[in-house]
């Protein structure tokens, strides 16, 4: 019996299409997953589904659930009732969609006692008995959300999503900035939602989350379906060319790089380097060189100091011990960073051109050097007269690669840089950002969180592990305030 | 418990500063500050020398000022405020009984303040931009921008000359608080409504509301559990800050109805330079302040656990 049914299911802005017509079936026990990149219409159509859509946005388009038909983006009464009854919605952020005041076990048991309708110390109970099934000890019902840690809050939410005893778990993006130990971790928490023959839909960009939960697969690209078919047959045997080039851009399976040079010229060195943010150790007696021409490929989980390590090889972070020698023929300048987020690292008022003539002048860089670093980065010189928020992610960070280029780095400190992006833009900027290493002598420090990334480009490796759990949750705290 | 040690010398702090300005005070009276004290206290015409020494001796107006100043300090430090100079009963005794009034009035102006303005704010935060929010803007601004003084008036001419429903002015009966404490809400309350509908717009637009829905839960459910929990934080915060306009109101709004209140004993101790009354109810004040705040800490920290270290 099909547990979802979905059929000709449209959103549009005002005249303009945003996503055309998809159709859709979700049997019990088979996930279905919607994959796309950012912009591609997967989560509009997720929440036209769920009848989550904004009252800007129109949909056409029919739900069936059960016996209940409803029409997408009308009827929203009615898709309220599904909430937590029919459908249980996993959020994107868990920390952000636990109410920061209320108990866990609170949270949890509110679902029980005012969606299922059970009395006060049952619906306790129940919670309680939820939050152990999840591997969550007693201290858990009495934490506080900024006690927990990510993994525990995403924990907690799936219960008390969970709670009211809805068959069908919708999850969108649930792996959005993590790691991959933790995304091996909510895939096993998905389909252990599967279990007993309810429904599965998970919405996501991530390849490695899609091939983990298997089942069905449709594929969206700018609002259009572009393949649908069975996960396992899609990757192994992709039909369309953009599936092909969406795959073949998973780091799994890029091309084995050639390996450097051996031994480079050192450019940095940093001994016996102790760092400390708010009073909190960090790292501490770490020893790292940095050679022309080698990547160095940094990973670990969030908050373990990462970002640190780059402003005080940067020389922005003083260490509390040990020291970060240049070579001494490296000019002030010569030492770079590359922004996770390029539309922050961009002014917002003023045309790319401007910024980066303003570079090139304070490097004393020819104009000529725009272009050549143009056509070297596939860039169109006529996105220069555009602002940062007028040019697609992939094109503002080559930009923003290109602008840290003009200042003649000898190496440079990439934090994330591709988080954000899409997985075939995300190649494209890594294929460029090494090809400086190897052609112009760049030294890199590449940060990521996909150890399968940076297993492909990297020619050395510093790994820093899993901070302290009793003072992981204390920072991630600070860290989910500030959002 | 940060919290009560911070605020216990927020308190210290308030008493030396009250009782080192009335000292000043008292030392700067114009004139032989005995003479005029033995004659608040017993009378122009039982004044003699003898009465004047006595008076000088008992309060040290003689010496040199520090010794002085260590005694009044010291007087204080054991709660004794001394002599009213105009009714010769001790400061603590009349203060006592004002203080009650004033009590009671402040607290019907912030019961009524927080029976207008919240659920207003809430309910133009949830709809943001919609009509009441809009409206509520203007009035509140309007209501906000009128002088206390000015708001008791207007009260008085519509509720008691034009309307005859409430008296202008007096005190004893239930009817007696509701001009004045309406006066004082009134204010309070187009501010609280403000601090309200910001923060119920900004809670209403987080994710854990949304997903909060997703569970399952009404739209009502979701402002009874975590809506009002959420926004009492910055509205309790904000209580203790209105409390400085609660007092400022308190001393205007006694005056213009007659209410016998510690206010309205501020103004006449001010206007009869009698200091010890100034300095024990300048003192109340201050350090109700201090209480209030340290109470509302205690609360947000109780219902807010992140702040806690």
């Amino acid at each position: 019996m099909t547990l979802l049914q979905a059929t000709d299911i449209s959103v549009s802005d005002g005249a303009t299409r945003l996503l055309d017509p998809v159709s859709l079936r979700l049997e019990p026990g088979e996930p279905l997953i919607i994959l796309g990149e950012t912009g591609s219409g997967k989560s509009l159509l997720a929440q036209a589904i769920m009848g989550t859509l904004p009252d800007s946005l129109d949909a056409a388009g029919q739900v069936s659930i059960g016996t209940r038909h409803l029409r997408a983006g009308a009827d929203r009464a009615a898709f309220r009732r599904l909430w937590g009854r029919e459908i249980a919605v996993l959020p994107q952020e868990p920390w952000l969609s636990l109410d920061p005041l209320m108990r866990a076990g609170a949270q949890v048991a509110d679902a029980h006692r005012l969606v299922r309708g059970l009395p006060r110390a049952e619906a306790r109970q129940q919670a309680s008995a939820d939050l152990a099934a999840f591997g969550l000890g007693g201290a858990a019902m009495a934490s506080y959300p900024h006690e927990l840690s990510g993994g525990m809050a995403q924990r907690v939410a799936i219960a008390a999503a969970r709670a009211g005893g809805a068959p069908i778990v919708i999850a969108d993006e649930p792996t959005k900035g993590l790691d991959a130990a933790r995304r091996d971790d909510v895939a096993a928490l998905l389909l252990g939602e599967l279990g007993q023959g309810g429904g599965l839909m998970v919405i996501t960009h991530d390849l490695a989350l899609a091939r983990m939960i298997g089942g069905r697969l449709i594929v969206l690209r700018e609002g259009a379906v572009v393949e649908t078919g069975m996960t396992a047959d899609v990757f192994a045997n992709p039909k369309a060319a953009y599936t092909r080039d969406l795959i073949a851009a998973d780091p799994e399976h890029w091309p084995a790089r050639e390996t450097a040079a051996s031994v480079g010229q050192t450019v940095l060195r940093a001994q016996g380097l102790t760092l400390s943010r708010r009073g909190q150790v960090l790292i501490e007696g770490l020893d790292l060189t940095l050679q022309r021409g080698r990547i160095l490929g940094v990973t670990g989980p969030s908050g373990c100091g990462k970002s640190s390590l780059g402003d005080a090889l940067l020389g922005l972070l003083p260490p509390d011990a040990g020291q970060v020698i240049r070579a001494p023929e490296l000019a002030p300048t010569a030492c770079q960073k590359l922004y996770q987020d390029p539309v922050a690292a961009f002014a917002r008022k003023r045309s790319l051109g401007q910024s980066l003539a303003d570079v090139a002048r304070l490097h004393r860089a020819s104009a000529g050097q725009i272009e050549t670093l143009l056509a070297r980065l596939r860039l169109d010189p006529a996105l220069l007269v555009r602002r940062p928020d007028a040019v697609s992610g992939g094109e503002l960070q080559r930009l923003a690669l290109l602008r840290a280029m003009l200042a003649r780095p000898r190496f440079l400190f990439a934090d994330e840089p591709t988080s954000r992006l899409d997985p075939i833009t995300q190649r494209d900027v890594i294929m460029m950002l090494a090809g400086f290493a190897r052609e112009e002598g760049l030294s890199i420090a590449l940060v990521s969180h996909d150890a399968a990334l940076i297993a492909k480009v990297a020619d050395d490796m510093q790994q820093f592990a899993q901070p302290r759990p009793d003072t992981a949750g204390l920072r991630d705290s600070g860290k989910t305030m500030v959002a | 418990m940060n919290i009560l040690i911070s605020r216990l010398a927020q308190a210290a702090t308030v008493a030396l500063l009250v009782g080192a300005a009335t000292f000043a005070m008292m030392r700067s009276l114009p004139g032989d500050a005995a003479w005029r004290i033995a004659a608040g206290r017993y009378g122009y015409d039982n004044v003699n020398t003898a009465a004047a020494d006595a008076v000088r001796e008992e309060l040290g107006l003689g010496g040199h000022w520090f010794p002085a100043f260590m005694q009044w300090m010291g007087d204080l430090l054991r709660f004794d405020f001394g002599v009213s100079l105009v009714s010769g009963q001790p400061v603590i005794a009349e203060i006592g009984h004002q203080l009650g009034a004033s009590l009671w009035l402040a607290l019907a102006a912030i019961g009524l303040s927080l029976l207008i303005g919240p659920p207003l704010g809430i309910l133009a935060g949830l709809r943001a931009g919609g009509w009441l929010d809009r409206g509520l803007l203007v009035v509140s601004t309007g209501v906000k921008a009128i002088p206390q003084f000015l708001m008791a008036l207007i009260l008085i001419l519509i509720l008691s000359v034009q309307l005859g429903w409430l008296p202008a002015a007096g005190y004893g009966a239930g009817r007696h608080f509701i001009l004045p404490a309406l006066a004082l809400a009134l204010g309070l309350a187009a501010v609280n409504a403000r601090i309200a509908r910001d923060a119920m717009a900004s809670i209403a637009a987080m994710p854990f509301y949304q997903f909060a829905q997703w569970k399952g839960l009404s739209r009502r459910q979701v402002l009874w559990r975590h809506g009002l929990r959420n926004v009492s934080v910055p509205l309790l915060t904000y209580l203790g800050l209105q409390f400085v306009m609660l007092v400022e109101g308190v001393v205007v709004i006694e005056s213009i109805v007659g209410w016998p209140g510690i206010g309205h004993a501020l103004v006449h101790a001010v206007f009869a330079r009698d200091v010890p009354m100034v300095q024990g109810t300048a003192l109340m004040l201050g350090l109700g302040f201090v209480l209030v705040n340290a109470l509302i800490d205690l609360a947000v920290a109780r219902i807010d656990p992140r702040g806690a270290r």
